[in-house]
């Protein structure tokens, strides 16, 4: 079947086509122009006190979790374009009791770490103060959180920020997958990289995560090991990575 | 007629067009996810961090060198334990391996009165009272009158993935050991509870709702 086009008939398919490659040139300049943040988040050391004497002892070192989310943020750093944002969450009350106990203030030191990488710099003292950062940080319709990662304690239900810094063995402020809810999905840009370098994240909050954002959180089965001082490594022989 | 169509055509093309302009841009990958994972690697021959030296008379300088006792002494007090209101507490180790402390009561109240509490310690003024035991179960079924106050807020237990309520302790009297009580242990709740797979110990008991929110 031919299909016959009057000369008339150009101009306007010619107007249509215009429009049509206009509008898409736009809507990418417009969704280019959304700008990116990379979001650390960091939970604080167990006490000493707390966990003295126990066959798995956690946090001799003060700043497993400080020293990993570092490098992470180094790492971030350099891959980021001078627009771009990088932002350290740190959970600020499990280093003042830490502090505290050691008699030594560790929060200049995480300020001064933070400066020296370049990184913006947010405390938070509650889960929902946290919530807040993700949904209102920034003006969230411009700034997408492109990358994400924990590095603290946890469980596979939970991220637990001050597992044994309050209470032994226990935590008062933590972030339950139940929690998820309340952080909106659309914060987060469509396909953001996500992990959570803690214990057993990849067992149960890998699934919710995806479940209720859309998209992967790498985490780990079994254990992770911080105490080498840098990025932590699976401690579990059958440990592995998964999302 | 031409120009009609392509008139309106062309406004029916706009939003798919600003549609399909948005998806190319953002289902393309981002930096983050073209790197391969990092993996860190221990400097050579450097050792790991360890914590600092533990200053003379600190509370972990008393946790870790003061001759621990087998059983606690009756009539022992620490911390504040002048005001006249206090709590009785009955120590008793959760046998589904939940980090809860024992119950406590109004003194003056029954047992059926009690709530089972997680134990918020002062170090340097007042805590829990195995720290002073070789074994941290040494004071099963022991009780006490605590000074105190149940706080505001509740604590995660992540070996049984539930909330328990906490008693923010002040100052504690060994009164002695007791008879078991008859009464459930845990949170209120736990009976409610049916598994979940949500704790990170398979070997435990697993309770879900864990009352969150």
């Amino acid at each position: 079947m031919k299909v016959a086009i009057s000369g008339k008939m150009i101009v306007p398919l010619m107007r249509l086509l215009v429009t049509f490659i206009s509008f898409l040139v736009l809507g990418t300049l417009a969704a280019s122009a959304q700008s990116r943040e990379d979001i650390v988040l960091t939970g604080g050391p167990a006490l000493r006190f707390l966990e003295h004497g126990k066959a798995a002892s956690h946090d001799f070192y003060w700043f497993n979790f400080i020293d990993a989310s570092v490098i992470r943020l180094k790492e971030l750093k350099d891959q980021a374009k001078p627009d771009e944002q990088v932002t350290w969450v740190v959970y600020r009350p499990g280093y003042v009791s830490r502090s505290h106990e050691m008699e030594m203030d560790l929060l200049p030191q995480i300020k001064a770490k933070a400066q020296q990488v370049g990184v913006n710099l947010v405390w938070f003292d509650t889960k929902e103060e946290l919530i807040s950062y993700f949904n209102k940080g920034l003006d969230r319709d411009k700034t997408k959180i492109a990358s994400f990662d924990y590095f603290g304690h946890s469980n596979k239900a939970c991220f637990l920020f001050d597992y044994s810094n309050t209470i032994d063995t226990m935590s008062i402020t933590f972030l339950h997958v139940r929690d998820l809810k309340k952080i909106d999905s659309d914060d987060f840009s469509s396909h953001a990289a996500c992990k959570s370098w803690g214990c057993h994240s990849g067992e149960m909050y890998s699934q919710w995560w995806k479940s209720h954002f859309n998209f992967p959180m790498i985490g780990a089965i079994g254990k992770t090991d911080f105490s080498h001082g840098g990025e932590p490594v699976l401690s579990n022989s059958d440990g592995k990575w998964t999302q | 007629m031409d120009s009609f169509l392509s008139h309106y055509m062309s406004r029916f093309l706009v939003i798919p067009g600003l549609l399909l302009g948005a998806w190319i841009f953002s289902s393309s990958q981002l930096p983050a996810q073209t790197e391969t994972e990092p993996v860190y690697t221990a400097p050579v021959g450097a050792p790991p961090p360890v914590a600092p030296p533990v200053r003379k008379g600190s509370p972990l300088d008393h946790l870790t060198n003061d001759v621990k006792l087998a059983t606690p002494t009756v009539g022992y007090k620490e911390g504040n334990t002048n005001a006249p209101d206090y709590w009785v507490a009955h120590r008793f180790v959760d046998d589904m391996g939940g980090s809860g402390w024992g119950w406590v009561k109004k003194k003056g109240d029954g047992w059926g009165s009690a709530k089972w509490v997680a134990l918020q310690e002062n170090p340097g003024l007042a805590v829990a009272p195995y720290r002073k035991l070789l074994l941290h179960d040494a004071d099963n079924n022991w009780e006490y009158k605590f000074w105190g106050s149940i706080a505001a807020y509740k604590a995660y237990d992540p070996h049984l993935d539930e909330m328990v309520p906490v008693f923010i302790l002040q100052g504690y009297e060994v009164v002695g050991s007791a008879n078991p009580l008859n009464i459930k242990t845990g949170p209120s709740d736990r009976v409610r509870h049916r598994p979940s797979g949500a704790s990170s110990r398979n070997s435990r008991p697993i309770l879900t709702d864990p009352g969150i929110d």
